[in-house]
């Protein structure tokens, strides 16, 4: 077994107001900070010091103590991720990704990140498994 | 003052909505681009059209009512729905249908997606 490679990092530095109302709605959508103020009011901003991107299924998302599986990647997340530190985390359990932003995660309830929050998603070697 | 033209702005492939009339003016002329990398080639197009200035949204803010129209590449949840809540002409250049959290606001006549250069023509 290889180690965990991480795929991205980061630390939250401020909460909109409506990101309790999302993330009860199993959605946390996430800017890194320097994205325009029009997106503050619903989104996580953070200051990222992991942008390597590649986020794929079974994937883990660690936001704090809690873990996520991902179960699903939207052909655009990755670029979003890595350009603009822009995540539309949905714990939806789905295993194709409804929108083409989207990281789908196992169906477990979001937490409401905080500032000083750590976000890290870590993913499994690729040179692990001969057959991928 | 500026001399201003209008273009027309189709769906692409697999795109919604419009087709949306974008004409800037002395007061709203910038052409917005929310997008990773810097200008869009379509936010671009849109401005060397009509004679609007590109703005790059991550790099400084403007006030929405000086905006003849925002270009996004918006994967489909948050950024489709802002500007249109704010009545700003909506180009996202990924075939996004209305969805998200603020997918009531995300209407024909104010949001049109899956948009490439070609797309975007004089009217």
């Amino acid at each position: 077994m290889s180690p965990p490679e991480t795929r991205y990092a980061t630390t939250v530095t401020a909460v909109g107001e409506q990101v309790p109302e999302f993330a009860g709605q199993g959605l946390l959508i996430w800017f890194a900070e320097g994205a325009p103020e029009e997106l503050h009011f619903f989104a996580i901003l953070h200051r990222p010091t992991v942008t390597t991107g590649g986020v794929r299924a079974g994937d883990v998302v660690r936001i704090d103590d809690k873990a996520f599986r991902v179960t699903a990647v939207g052909e655009v997340a990755n670029d979003n991720m890595v350009n603009l530190g822009h995540m539309d985390l949905k714990a939806n359990g789905a295993t194709e990704a409804p929108l083409p932003g989207d990281i789908c995660l196992e169906e477990l309830p979001l937490p409401e990140p905080r500032p000083g929050s750590e976000l890290v998603i870590e993913g499994v070697a690729v040179a692990a498994d001969p057959h991928r | 003052m500026a001399e201003y033209k209008a273009v027309r702005v189709e769906a692409g492939r697999g795109g919604w909505g419009g087709p949306l009339t974008i004409k800037p003016s002395d007061d709203r002329k910038l052409i917005y681009s929310v997008t990773g990398g810097g200008i869009h080639p379509v936010a671009q197009r849109i401005a060397e059209l009509t004679g609007g200035e590109a703005f790059d949204g991550f790099k400084s803010s403007a006030p929405f009512d000086k905006i003849a129209v925002a270009v996004i590449d918006c994967g489909g949840t948050a950024r489709v729905g802002v500007y249109p809540m704010k009545k700003v002409p909506t180009v996202d250049v990924h075939a996004t249908s209305p969805a998200g959290p603020l997918a009531m606001f995300i209407k024909e006549d104010i949001f049109v997606s899956g948009v490439s250069p070609e797309n975007v023509k004089e009217a």
